[in-house]
């Protein structure tokens, strides 16, 4: 099995390649013909026609746009990926600062809303008639349709301004130079609102995949089998169809990890938080294209990857799958 | 089963919606200003210094903005300039009334015809890794950084400029080619200031390491830069200017979205905010706070929204029309309704609080009737449909609610306007670059002196395919003339007949509708004193009472 795992993985990576070129191209043109123009913010707004030009001749956007795209693929081709504009340093550089961030907030996200919303699904699912699966199912609806932002701005002014129980903004009190323990407890009471705004659209999506994915295996024949041996309608649940439910669950998780990287933006931009979400956004709206583009290539690389790993989650969670 | 689900086009079009969101949410934003002159900080407090400046503390301000790089003089970036601008000096630094006041220069002489400023710098004054401050750093940033990358010091002094000479360590003498009256205006921390020859002579000066890392001479020096999130100062203990800074710590800390940062300061977690102007009523009932206005941010952009009529249409291209436009704008409802009366109607060209401005213009009429009187007699008739003529009007989608008063107030003289809200970088492109509107938009902002950015806004030199130029196509030698008098006299006061004259011309021809003036708001809690909002260098004297 390893052998083929091995194989497998290699022959997905290298299918990967032709993609992430095709990513490219597409986001490359995309990027340009966008309206906006970063000499305005790389050059300022009161400078002479010359000095415009010459600025555009420096960084090369002078050229046509076919032009500017071969001599990225040939710089990228060997690594170099220009430097950000706004920055003035290494496009990875940069995002690689960013990572420990998002990674944080994304994952404690995914991990709240893996356990509340299956959890809640499952109960969803065996309170079906009762008011209580009512209330979830309601609530799940709620939690998914809410804009973040609002719910963000919301948990703000309640729990950090009204009880004072956490902080307003950011990652790590400005103030503050803690070191070790302190420090990890400092961003830990930082991180709970984000990543509690963050995690409800999903803790409602899943919510209601668990319930259906359940319903849908309400009437199965191992069902049946388990429930006429015997079995506590516990052990039914969580043993039996809650394993074969896991399938679909684990698919959304897989696409929700794809966009990891940079799917956090409005809360971000609400909290503060300094992840790559708000440095996309902020390469974005300053048209820092280099920047813009390497953006683009992490998360390109994180959706297929994601997709890997959740086929092979796939695999070892059905041994029908096989590698294809 | 097979294992590989997703089609190879598939995963194009995901990874394509991946980065489709980002661009059209930069497309869709109303905020995004292009670098703006304007550093995002106000006005003055009433600093009395009563009592005797206590050392010690941190003080966080909160920026809207990520600075990007940290060195001021290759960019005229709002962001970098507000966060920089504690970290280096300029020659001349300007005091609350934007007169020129020592800074790296201790004194300067002007000859007599105007074309020879020689200044004595400072004794003492060290880069913050020790090495001695000298002219040569002024001559060198000004002929290969200043010169070169600065758009706007670029734009205002390389044309004028015959050369920079340093008799000795302490001397440095500008000779100009003509009379050149801003100059003192020109070199506080924005405009000019001072970086290290030793540290970015003969390396590529926008890409230097040390743009990250920056070595100043001002009252704080660099700690650390965590991007997206802080920038962290401490103060330097060897400032030339004794006794300064008094806080042990300054702290910018970046949060984007304007209510979360009023309400991380109502929280006390940060120091200093710049308001928005919705909050500005319910902040001064808080208290322990005091909220402070300024005609200016750091180092003056004094700004005036203007509409720019295009001047190579008809019919905006009879004076009698614009006339009479202008008098069908309700300013007072803008003022209300747009700057929750944080700011004031223009009254003309120059912002009311630049010292140029002629204090003795009146406030605009608005009068509907007069305007459709004056329409009919400019023989704009009306047709079948009731309207006399369409405009299109190209706005950034952030004027929304001003496009849509002057919908109104044009709807009610007969002119149908029909708005075209854009994303700002494309409503700028096509107003300024590809010249396709009737009406345009822009938020002209200058510096403390006419010559630095009201002139462009005029000059006919300036019509060219550049954002926030000449964009109505406005040419009238007599203006013209009286720009190129105004910035040969050196004389402040006798400047002031010839800007005076200017703006009777210019109100005369109405090549522009000036609108608003805006005041920056910002709060500060109420022990903080000695403020500077209006520079960019805010904490240099600033300190905590109790």
């Amino acid at each position: 099995m390893d052998g083929r795992l091995a194989a497998y993985i290699a022959r997905r990576l290298l299918q990967a390649v032709p993609l992430m070129f095709v990513v490219l191209t597409i986001n490359f043109t995309l990027v340009h013909l966008a309206p906006g123009d970063p000499i305005t913010f790389l050059a300022g707004d009161q400078g002479s026609t010359q000095y415009f030009a010459e600025q555009r001749a420096r960084y090369g956007l002078d050229e046509p746009i076919a032009q500017q795209y071969g001599r990225y693929l040939l710089n990228a081709a060997r690594g170099d990926f220009g430097y950000s504009f706004s920055y003035g340093q290494g496009v990875f550089s940069i995002i690689l600062e960013r990572v420990p961030a998002t990674l944080l907030l994304m994952l404690t996200a995914q991990a709240l809303a893996s356990v509340i919303g299956i959890f809640g699904g499952v109960l969803a699912a065996r309170y079906r008639g009762g008011w209580v699966g009512t209330f979830i199912r309601t609530g799940a609806a709620l939690g998914y349709a809410v804009p973040v932002f609002w719910v963000g701005q919301l948990l703000i002014l309640f729990f950090a301004f009204r009880m004072g129980l956490f902080p307003t903004f950011g990652m790590e009190s400005p103030r503050s130079d803690y070191l070790g323990v302190r420090r990890i407890l400092d961003i830990a009471e930082h991180l709970v609102l984000p990543a509690v705004a963050l995690s409800l659209a999903e803790v409602g999506l899943l919510i209601r995949i668990t319930d259906a994915s359940l319903r849908d295996l309400e009437g199965a024949d191992f069902v049946r089998t388990a429930r006429a041996k015997g079995l506590k309608e516990r052990t039914v649940t969580y043993r039996h169809m809650l394993r074969n439910a896991l399938l679909p669950i684990i698919t959304v998780l897989g696409g929700r990890v794809g966009t990891l990287l940079t799917g956090a933006v409005l809360v971000e931009i609400v909290f503060a938080w300094p992840g790559l979400g708000r440095l996309l956004f902020q390469a974005a709206l300053t048209r820092d294209y280099p920047l813009l583009m390497a953006m683009f290539i992490v998360s390109s690389a994180s959706v297929v990857i994601a997709n890997l790993v959740t086929d092979i989650a796939y695999v070892l969670l059905d041994p029908r799958v096989t590698y294809g | 089963m097979e294992a590989v689900r997703r089609s190879f086009l598939s995963s194009i079009t995901a990874c394509v919606v991946v980065a489709l969101p980002f661009l059209l949410l930069a497309c869709g934003d109303d905020d995004a200003k292009p670098t703006a002159a304007t550093v995002g900080v106000s006005s003055s407090p009433a600093a009395s210094a009563a009592a005797a400046p206590r050392k010690g503390g941190t003080f966080v301000v909160s920026a809207s903005s990520d600075p990007g790089q940290l060195n001021p003089a290759i960019t005229t970036a709002g962001g970098t300039h507000f966060a920089a601008g504690s970290i280096y000096n300029g020659l001349v630094d300007l005091d609350k009334d934007f007169k020129p006041a020592p800074d790296l220069a201790e004194s300067w002489t002007v000859s007599d015809d105007g074309k020879t400023y020689t200044f004595k710098l400072a004794k003492g004054v060290k880069w913050h890794d020790g090495v001695p401050f000298t002219s040569a750093d002024v001559k060198f940033t000004f002929e290969q950084v200043l010169l070169k990358f600065h758009a706007r010091t670029k734009a205002g002094v390389e044309p004028v400029l015959a050369g920079i000479d340093i008799p000795d360590d302490l001397t440095v003498i500008f000779r100009f080619k003509t009379p050149y009256a801003p100059l003192l205006q020109q070199l506080n921390v924005i405009e000019a200031p001072i970086v290290a020859k030793h540290i970015y002579e003969g390396t590529d000066i926008q890409n230097n390491p040390a743009n990250l890392k920056p070595v100043g001479t001002g009252p704080f020096r660099f700690v650390e830069y965590k991007k997206g999130q802080q920038l962290t100062l401490e103060r330097n203990p060897d400032y030339f200017k004794p006794g300064l800074p008094y806080f042990d710590k300054l702290i910018f800390t970046i949060i984007p979205q304007d209510a979360t940062r009023v309400l991380a300061f109502e929280n006390k977690e940060v120091d200093y905010v710049s308001l928005p102007g919705a909050d500005v009523a319910r902040f001064e009932k808080l208290d322990g706070v005091v909220v402070g206005r300024s005609p200016a941010g750091s180092g003056g952009s004094f700004c005036v929204s203007t509409l720019i009529p295009n001047l190579d249409r008809a019919p905006l291209d009879k004076v009698e029309v614009r006339q009479a436009l202008n008098v069908a704008i309700d300013r007072q409802r803008m003022v209300k309704q747009i700057l929750f009366s944080q700011g004031d109607a223009a009254r003309g060209p120059m912002a009311s609080t630049l010292w140029s401005f002629d204090k003795s213009l009146p406030a605009f009429d608005y009068n509907a009737q007069k305007a459709n009187d004056a329409l009919e007699s400019a023989g704009a008739k009306k047709g079948a449909d009731g309207n006399r003529f369409k405009l299109t009007a190209v706005m950034p989608t952030s004027q929304a609610k001003l496009a849509e008063i002057l919908k109104e107030n044009f709807a009610a003289v007969g002119v149908a306007l029909e708005l075209k809200l854009l994303e700002v970088n494309e409503a700028n492109q096509t107003v300024f670059i590809k010249r396709d509107f009737d009406l345009g938009f822009a938020s002209y902002c200058n510096g403390p002196d006419p010559e630095i950015g009201v002139r462009r806004v005029y000059d006919s030199t300036n019509i060219k395919p550049v954002l926030f130029s000449n964009g109505a196509g406005y040419r009238n030698p007599k203006v013209d003339d009286l720009f190129n008098r105004g910035v040969s006299e050196v004389v402040r006061e006798k400047r002031v007949p010839i800007y005076t004259e200017l703006q009777k011309a210019l109100l005369a021809d109405m090549p522009y509708f000036w609108l608003l003036e805006s005041r920056n708001a910002y709060a500060v809690q109420a022990n903080l004193k000695g403020l500077r909002p209006w520079t960019s260098s805010l904490a240099e004297y600033a300190w905590l009472d109790k």
